[in-house]
């Protein structure tokens, strides 16, 4: 107030500040809505490209099948990545979900294990205890959790394979047998499975306080320490319900392909985290959430349901999905220095 | 005296950071429904006490009492149990949560039900929470990322008033740093005004800002602090900011200090020249020339934008508006490296991030900015380094056990000197030293400069930011100064006619 033509200059150096951080949350919010956009995009494409191939009965119902299980294993992941973390180890934990699932149902190769219905549980308990040490590893042995997870991805591979000691079991039990071959209301039962895992992973997100820490965590830590969070309770929670969707996908899995083997968990981790990242979820943290996840699965799902329908080389098709991979991860990290600290 | 019972007090506090005092024995006392300002410099201690207050950090010695109660907080939560709540100078808010959910983020268990949390009941409640403060029009559901930056600021207060409310305690301490660099005009006398009603009901506000007019403006007693040491306290109505300028700086030290019989008059030859230099949003139109042989000092408060102006010249951030020339010739940096190979070479102010690796010898910290040029297709003649790294031990007088011991086994002045040794190894002619002395011991510092002085004997030019206002003006041959991104002021500093501190002070703050 000491001198008014300098107060007018600050103001526009004032100003200026402001429309810079008006300008990045501008593209942040297009950011938000460009994953919903590229969907529809992709939809209308393959609807004209591939005729009535595409958007018929038919194929959105093998659409929908193929959408379950790389789904849950993309909620389980969105968590950890919404911590700014990474789990590795997810293709030996559905792996090891879905041999136990098969070692321990009615089948035919071990009798003397059945436990009914009990295998479900073992499964997705076994996997939520590997999630539970991933956490355990990196919060308390400060490892790094790419690391720590990959270490298990190993180790469960291993479980799985010591299971059913090289014989894959067939699964004989009548009722996931039926299960499998179920529809209601012309949608699977392992799609109903996954949209009900994804209505349970969203009112953690939205509901609970579990939730909205993870976004803080993601933020900064230092944040809720201040306020007394406990950081590394949430970090382990995170891993431990992350192991347990892991260990629903593997049981899915088991139940789709008839059989318990460790191929049930192969080749899950990459697609997965393409879907978490093409959805929008920052791999840095903090950002995103489930629902996200559940555009970006889609979009997966139906970029590479429509290239099978184009006849697309299959090596190409795997060039094409790590290309998208790659645009997504650049638009979503962060690059140079942001003018709102996080 | 005053007869009325303090609703806080502090006394005697000490905190040591490995070896340096931040603060060396600091008083301050708030009676109940009291604005206290708090101001000094850059490093006086004010954001260091503030932290102890709210128990970010401990102190080394010292003791405080609240309510009249021996008071030691281990994390905020004590503070908040307590009564006591700060706004940070950084915000706090986490960005992809709602107002609301910020306003009780961590107290989340006293709105649950069923097992999740009822955000109806939250978002009444933190309704009224900033119905309190006045703030209008924001829904509680509102995601922070939406809000501008003066809002979220308010929406900070509310949070801090509400945490402090729960304490049940009568009266509450709040704690604001610097909370009005993001506000403009209309926003800092919204602020005020919640600040007034505050302190009507009996709260007290410690007010930490580098803006004396907005400080005597609302403060009743305001604390001067220098060098982590308390200077005075001055009842607002008798004080002027020229009276606050004066408390702020210390005595100049001795000129043999800073080695003023090596500084010469530099040459006429410019060897730098900034026109209109900007950064959109940051700051803009300076201009100056750096002449051979010249020391320029560039004096301001953080945030007055003297770092980014060092972060473009050595090709760190890209200018939006203006030019520089080097050497007559306009050049635009696109990389440190580009700016290296120009002959710009900055000494970083985070040493132990930037500057060395610690985990290698002192021999090989020495040799790496010029390991290409002493290698031989591709091997690199350990003895050469040898013979490098035992010159430079001499000539820049490095205290070490030997040039294979590790980098991280020196003092931090011996650290710094080996910086310097590639600095001076390089063929750059245009140096930027970031706080050259920071975290160096004094005797270590008077080397340093000696170093300095050399350099530009040698016929390099400097821009040094100083790590005190007194270094800056001491060292310098002439000095900019900049407040909110724009110069203010310019000063020869000649041996004869250094300016003063407060006349530097007076037009950064």
């Amino acid at each position: 107030m000491a001198n008014p033509s300098r107060l007018a200059a600050d103001r526009s150096i004032m100003e200026e500040f402001a429309e810079r951080v008006r300008r990045s949350n501008r593209n942040e919010r297009i950011m938000k809505v460009a994953p919903v956009g590229v969907l529809i995009a992709l939809m209308l494409v393959f609807t004209l490209l591939c005729g009535g191939n595409f958007a018929s009965l038919k194929n959105l119902s093998s659409l929908m099948k193929q959408f379950a299980i790389p789904m849950v294993v993309a909620l389980g992941l969105t968590f950890v990545i919404m911590l700014g973390s990474i789990d590795l180890s997810i293709n030996g934990t559905v792996g090891m979900a879905g041999s136990l699932m098969g070692v321990f149902v009615m089948n035919n190769m071990f009798p003397q294990m059945n436990m009914g219905v009990g295998a479900v549980a073992l499964a997705v308990l076994a996997s939520a205890v590997v999630g539970l040490l991933v956490g355990l590893v990196h919060v308390y042995l400060r490892i790094p959790s790419f690391m720590s997870s990959f270490a298990f991805m190993y180790i469960c591979q291993g479980i799985a394979k010591l299971s059913y000691q090289g014989k894959p079991p067939t699964i004989h039990d009548p009722l996931f047998v039926a299960l499998s071959k179920t529809d209601f209301l012309l949608i699977p039962f392992i799609t109903w499975m996954a949209m009900l895992m994804f209505v349970i992973c969203f009112l953690i997100q939205e509901y609970t306080a579990f939730g909205r820490h993870i976004y803080a965590v993601g933020t900064n830590e230092a944040i809720p320490k201040a306020v007394g969070v406990n950081v590394n309770r949430v970090k382990i929670k995170v891993f431990t319900l992350a192991g347990i969707l892991f260990g629903v996908a593997g049981v899915l899995g088991a139940i789709r392909l008839g059989q318990g083997q460790v191929g049930i968990g192969e080749d899950r981790m990459f697609p997965a985290q393409a879907a978490v990242v093409v959805g929008g979820t920052s791999l840095s943290g903090g950002k995103g959430g489930v629902v996200n996840t559940l555009v970006g699965v889609l979009i997966m799902t139906v970029l590479q349901n429509g290239l099978i329908l184009l006849s697309v080389n299959p090596y190409v098709r795997s060039g094409i999905e790590g290309l998208i991979i790659l645009v997504a991860v650049i638009l979503t990290v962060p690059h140079g220095k942001q003018v709102v600290s996080k | 005296m005053d007869s009325r019972t303090p609703l806080f007090t502090a006394k005697d506090i000490v905190k040591s950071f490995s070896g340096t005092q931040a603060l060396k024995g600091v008083h301050l006392e708030v009676y109940p429904g009291e604005i206290v300002g708090l101001v000094g410099e850059n490093g006086a201690g004010k954001s260091t006490l503030l932290k102890i207050i709210i128990g970010a950090e401990q102190p080394t010695s010292g003791k405080m009492t609240m309510h009249g109660r021996e008071y030691a907080p281990r994390n905020p939560m004590d503070a908040n149990k307590e009564g006591i709540g700060m706004v940070f100078q950084e915000q706090s808010l986490i960005v992809n949560l709602n107002v609301a959910q910020n306003i009780f983020f961590g107290h989340e268990k006293d709105f649950r039900r069923h097992g999740f949390v009822n955000w109806k009941r939250m978002n009444r409640e933190a309704q009224d929470a900033l119905d309190d403060v006045e703030v209008v029009g924001i829904p509680p559901r509102k995601k922070v990322f939406d809000l501008n930056f003066a809002t979220r600021q308010m929406v900070e207060i509310a949070k801090v008033i509400r945490v402090t409310k729960g304490s049940d305690s009568e009266h509450c301490l709040i704690l604001l740093d610097e909370p009005t660099s993001v506000l403009n005009e209309g926003e800092v006398l919204n602020l005020f005004a919640q600040m007034r009603k505050l302190t009507a009901k009996g709260h007290s506000v410690v007010f930490v800002s580098h803006r004396l007019d907005e400080v005597l403006d609302i403060c009743d007693r305001i604390y001067v602090y220098k060098d982590g040491e308390s200077v005075g306290t001055v009842d607002a109505k008798q004080a002027s900011e020229k009276l606050l300028y004066e408390m702020m700086v210390g005595r100049s030290t001795t000129s043999e200090y800073y080695r003023l019989e090596k500084q010469k008059k530099p040459a006429k030859e410019v060897v730098l020249e900034v026109e209109d230099l900007g950064v959109h949003g940051v700051f803009k139109g300076v201009n100056f020339a750096l002449h051979r042989g010249e020391i320029l000092g560039l004096c301001g408060v953080v945030g007055s934008g003297k770092e980014e102006i060092c972060s473009v010249l050595c090709g760190d951030i890209n200018q939006t508006r203006g030019a520089i020339k080097l050497r007559g010739k306009e050049v635009r940096f696109r990389s440190p490296e580009h700016a290296l190979r120009s002959g710009i070479l900055m000494i970083p102010k985070e040493r132990h991030y930037e500057g060395i690796v610690a985990m290698l010898s002192v021999e090989n910290n020495t040799a790496l900015s010029n390991l290409r040029k002493l290698s031989k297709l591709g091997y690199i003649p350990m003895k050469k380094v040898a013979k490098q790294a035992d010159q430079w031990i001499g000539r820049l007088r490095i205290k070490t056990s030997g040039r294979k011991a590790l980098l991280m086994s020196l003092s931090g002045g011996n650290q710094q000197k080996v910086v310097f040794s590639r600095a001076l190894a390089s063929k750059s002619d245009v140096l930027i030293l970031n706080h050259p002395t920071r975290g160096v011991d004094v005797g270590a510092r008077e080397e340093i400069y000696d170093i300095i002085r050399d350099l530009v004997a040698d016929g390099k030019s400097v821009i040094l930011l100083g790590d005190t206002l007194d270094e800056c003006i001491g060292m310098s041959t002439r000095v900019i100064v900049l407040k909110d991104g724009l110069m203010t002021g310019e000063f020869e500093a000649g041996v004869e006619n250094k300016p003063s501190q407060v006349d530097v002070v007076s037009l950064m703050m």
